[in-house]
């Protein structure tokens, strides 16, 4: 399945989303999962980052926190336009957690 | 264009799952998709009218009526809503009340279908 | 006449959140949604309690007498009634150092024939990608 999974909190969301299997899947960043896709503890990216997956931060959460420019370079920053196509176009099911 | 639906069950204020609803709910409609959204536990005090637009708390009535007049199809669980002591006389005019089984209808033709829970 | 069929996967614990029960409640909603929809046309649900939420399972709860409100176990038990395919975690049952015996698997007491399938998570994952949506509580 094309899955895409709305990762919403910072901390208490990482075991259902290792669990889940796609055939393509993509973590979405919103709300105060943004600081998965910008925040480093001592030294280390989000282990979410290491998962085989499409990552994508929304732009309007990154810039409510102050998290503007401090992306990683392996997440994709889209508005809610963007994420509008992405929905409807990339992935078939959608899951947030 | 397709239909999405959302299910959103957070309080207006706090989470702000709610804005994050609304915020893409308003950009599907504008890319001339069909939005249906659906708010049930403590995701119906949305419905409520007479929201104060403080600046320290979500306020989400004006922005909700504007897209309904743009298609948006908004509806409150009945059930829900009543437990709280939202009764039809303070809901916002054109936002529906059903019971559950009307979310579950309009994801049976929905696209996509986004389920936000609640707290 | 067309079919959709929902996957409800609940993993938060019960009563602190209502989570866990509007999955329930809005599960059980699929017996009565025909009356929105054409002739033959139908909604389905699946439930799957995950992780945390298999401690809604837990069997002997009394919210009804320390706190007025149906349990979880009660609606789980309206769930079998109405014949819902319901699974639970054998892997976070196991976690929890809960056995079959521990958790609601029927409600034979009102006659219904489901029982509970206590599967692995790998069954769940599969029943995610057969179903056509998916809402997590």
């Amino acid at each position: 399945m094309k899955l895409a999974v709305f990762v919403s909190d910072y901390k208490n969301t990482v075991d259902t989303l290792d669990r889940l299997k796609a055939e393509k899947l993509g973590i979405i960043f919103v709300a105060n999962g943004v600081y998965h896709a910008t925040m480093k503890e001592d030294g280390n990216s989000s282990p979410l980052l290491k998962k085989s997956a499409d990552f994508y931060a929304l732009s309007e959460d990154l810039d409510t926190r102050g998290l503007g420019s401090k992306t990683d370079s392996s997440v994709k920053v889209i508005n809610y336009s963007g994420l509008v196509d992405l929905i409807f176009n990339e992935y078939e099911k959608l899951v947030w957690l | 264009m397709g239909k999405l639906t959302i299910g959103c069950f957070s309080s207006l204020v706090g989470s702000m799952n709610l804005d994050f609803s609304v915020k893409l709910a308003s950009a599907a409609i504008e890319k001339g998709h069909k939005v249906d959204f659906w708010v049930s536990g403590n995701g119906t005090m949305l419905s409520i009218k007479g929201q104060k637009a403080f600046k320290d708390y979500t306020h989400l009535e004006k922005t909700v009526k504007e897209l309904m007049t743009k298609g948006l199809t908004a509806t409150a669980c009945e059930a829900c809503a009543e437990a709280r002591g939202y009764h039809k006389e303070n809901t916002i005019e054109g936002f529906k009340r059903h019971s559950m089984d009307w979310y579950l209808a309009s994801i049976f033709d929905a696209d996509r279908v986004l389920h936000i829970g609640g707290e | 006449m067309a079919t959709t069929k929902l996957g409800f996967i609940v993993q938060r614990p019960p009563y602190k959140s209502e989570n866990p029960k509007l999955a329930l409640t809005h599960a059980i909603a699929s017996q009565s949604v025909e009356i929105y929809l054409n002739d033959g046309d139908m909604v389905t649900a699946d439930l799957a309690f995950i992780g945390d939420g298999v401690l809604n399972c837990i069997k002997n709860q009394k919210a009804m007498e320390n706190y007025g409100l149906t349990s979880t176990e009660s609606h789980i038990k309206s769930t079998l009634m109405l014949d819902l395919s319901v699974f639970v975690c054998r892997e976070d049952l196991d976690k929890f150092g809960l056995s079959e015996d521990d958790i609601v698997m029927d409600a034979e007491e009102f006659g219904a024939e489901v029982k509970v399938k206590v599967v692995p998570f790998s069954e769940i994952n599969k029943m995610m990608e057969e179903v056509n949506h998916l809402l997590f509580f």
